[in-house]
């Protein structure tokens, strides 16, 4: 414990000198501005600034892409809470609760609840890393195939126990994301499949295109055309800052989150995802009013934000202790470092220790920084709230374009946004969740992957997923799930959806 | 919206038994489009092993859905209000996206932005010029100059 506290106060020493701060900032800065722009996310932005920080000493650098990749996440939650474009798979349970705040004019709370969970869980997050980073590293590192499957069938059911609607059609809408996640070419026999002669599928269908379509373009397509536009919102000072009822409502949605983020995000792979939409799940199973969910619940947005961004931090425990990149935006990080010649792993600590703790000690500089820059700015951001619907609309439109065409330059994409669109607008009609889509889709070549990889470990035998602790319990989970799920058919008692006019439609 | 039971009288359409007719048939579609895809063996599983499973199970909570569809909706009370507006909106970006790679980005941005916020929403016309050249130029400035997007050019280099 003493050793970890003097080797923090190094890592402030490192962090808190005048040019530190100051990229610091810059970083949160560019990446808040990077992460509104549609398209444009964390790894976007991170990949823009890395050739600019060759030249800058590694602690610099480091700082710079953690503050560009803080700002990034923060800057995604703005858009999918003001206009409900999620940038990024984790953004897209913040769109539900928060634009729905939006809507009734709370868009300020939401996003200082955004900030302040973003700012909390991660705070959480760092003392975490700090203390517990090469224990679970190890543990991680315990998940093979089987409990990476048990691991994602349990996100899926959990997800769909814990929506508002039917379980049977957020399954069936799970699965079909999943299905989305089929096309493109399977990465352990070369097939393409379904691409019928489209070179752009060969690489599979965005997680981009299919969220802002989902989500952006399809609220487009219901608002635009209403006989009544949205008013016009012109929000006090007093509306832009969160009641003490909200303050007190977010507090256990934020702490939950946290743990729940952190846990999850430390799990190399895409599985961090989940974070953000088991944490929006726990919050409505756990709420007294869960009716309150998806017209404007300050917990649904206080939840998934903290466990997103305490997941992100997460990422960095086996990048750091283990020196394995647990995503895309780890593995841009961890070439930045490498650029220096520094290799991280278990001996980046004794090696470098004020390098690895100026990064921890940055990383809670670069969450206050996050705090003080994007606070005040809440006003700013509202301000485009004032706009009226009928300019704003065609402007959003616009940017949707722009943006899903810059992920790849690809005008496949624009059309794949364009169908989602109008997917989204009749799955809506039909009464469906359209966010487990979006899972189903990140979470599909991962999911096929380890069900063939535990297959072919155990020679074709299903009993491998019952073999091993970590993959039972979360199957154990997962059946638990669906014995209450299938409670109300069989004890003819009601469901607690029902309780909430939520009940099971399909 | 109503079809004809067997004593002839009109019987109304539920949207549960819609949606999930239309997903019983995007699941035989799949699996049938999944026949050019080895299935493999269960301790090899090919390439077709998965979306033939998800194909079973969309097909199968797509019946679920149709057998418990009675209590949902009639199709009849959807509000498609907004749907003529959506369509239009739908294919204008359709066009637009069709557009990019012969126009370039800035001539039909703006030509997007004339329709939607002149044709679409009768906005003036000076108001509407200058909002599309201005969107059209200063997001191509942010993404193409400063953050070094590739977007498309059109004729004369726009």
């Amino acid at each position: 414990m003493e050793g970890v506290l003097s080797n923090l106060l190094l890592g402030f020493s490192v962090a808190l000198t005048p040019s530190i701060l100051a990229y610091a900032f810059a970083g949160c800065v560019i990446g808040t501005l990077v992460g509104m722009l549609p398209g444009l996310g964390p790894l976007a932005g991170i990949s823009l600034l890395l050739p600019a920080t060759f030249g800058l000493n590694p602690i610099i650098a480091i700082v710079l892409l953690a503050g560009v990749y803080y700002g990034a996440m923060y800057g995604g939650s703005t858009t999918s809470i003001l206009m409900r474009i999620p940038g990024e798979a984790a953004s897209v349970m913040t769109c539900i609760d928060g634009y729905a705040m939006t809507q009734r004019g709370r868009a300020g709370p939401a996003l200082a609840i955004a900030a302040i969970g973003s700012f909390a869980a991660g705070t959480l997050s760092v003392i975490a890393l700090m203390f517990l980073a090469p224990t679970l590293a190890s543990f991680a590192l315990r998940f093979g195939p089987p409990e990476y499957t048990a691991l994602l069938v349990m996100g899926l059911l959990v997800l769909s126990y814990m929506s508002g609607g039917s379980m049977v059609k957020t399954l069936t809408m799970a699965v079909a994301g999943l299905l989305f996640g089929m096309i493109g070419i399977d990465a352990m026999s070369g097939y393409t499949r379904f691409s019928y002669g489209v070179i752009e599928l060969s690489d599979g269908i965005g997680i981009v295109p299919v969220a802002v379509g989902l989500f952006g373009v399809s609220e487009i397509m219901l608002t635009a055309g209403q006989p009544t536009p949205p008013p016009v919102q012109k929000p006090t000072l007093r509306q832009l800052v969160p009641s003490r009822d909200e303050l007190r409502m977010s507090v256990g949605p934020i702490v939950r989150g946290s743990v729940l983020g952190f846990l999850i995000g430390i799990i190399p792979g895409s599985a961090h995802i989940i974070s953000s939409f088991v944490s929006y799940g726990i919050e409505r199973r756990m709420s007294a009013h869960p009716e309150r969910f998806g017209n404007g619940a300050i917990e649904g947005v206080a939840g998934p934000e903290s466990a997103n961004n305490a997941a992100a931090t997460g990422a960095f425990v086996p990048m750091l202790a283990l020196g394995i990149p647990t995503g895309p935006v780890t593995a841009v990080m961890l070439a930045a470092i490498m650029v220096h010649g520094i290799l991280p792993g278990p001996m980046l600590i004794v090696e470098q220790p004020e390098l690895f703790w100026g990064f921890v000690a940055s990383m809670y500089v670069g969450n206050v920084v996050l705090l003080i820059l994007n606070l005040p700015l809440v006003g700013v951001f509202v301000n485009l709230l004032r706009i009226p619907y009928s300019y704003l609309y065609p402007a959003i439109l616009c940017f949707c374009i722009l943006g899903v065409y810059s992920v790849a330059s690809s005008v496949v994409d624009v059309w794949i946004m364009l169908g989602m669109g109008g997917l989204g607008y009749i799955l809506r009609k039909f009464g469906y969740d359209l966010a487990p889509i979006a899972l189903g889709l990140v979470l599909a070549p991962m999911l096929e992957l380890s069900v063939r990889q535990s297959l072919a470990m155990s020679g074709g035998s299903f009993e491998i997923f019952f073999q091993r602790p970590i993959a039972v319990t979360m199957f154990v989970v997962a059946g638990v799930l669906i014995l209450l799920a299938l409670r109300p058919l069989v004890f003819k008692s009601k469901d607690w959806r029902a309780e909430v006019g939520l009940d099971e439609q399909g | 919206m109503s079809e004809t039971s067997v004593t002839g009288a009109p019987r109304r359409l539920h949207i549960d038994r819609i949606s999930g007719a239309v997903f019983v048939v995007i699941a035989l579609l799949v699996a049938w489009e999944n026949r050019a895809y080895p299935l493999g063996t269960l301790s090899e599983p090919g390439p077709g092993y998965m979306p033939l499973g998800l194909a079973i199970a969309l097909g199968a909570f797509g019946l679920l859905i149709v057998l418990r569809g009675g209590a949902s909706p009639l199709f009849d009370t959807i509000d498609w209000t907004e749907g003529r507006r959506a369509i239009v909106l739908l294919i204008a970006c359709g066009v637009a996206a069709f557009a990019l790679g012969h126009l370039g980005y800035r001539l039909t941005t703006i030509a997007l932005l004339v329709f939607m916020l002149g044709v679409i929403e009768r906005k003036r016309p000076l108001v509407t010029l200058l909002m599309a050249f201005g969107f059209a130029f200063i997001s191509y400035f942010v993404f193409a100059t400063l953050l070094k997007v590739q977007l498309p050019q059109g004729p004369w280099g726009l």
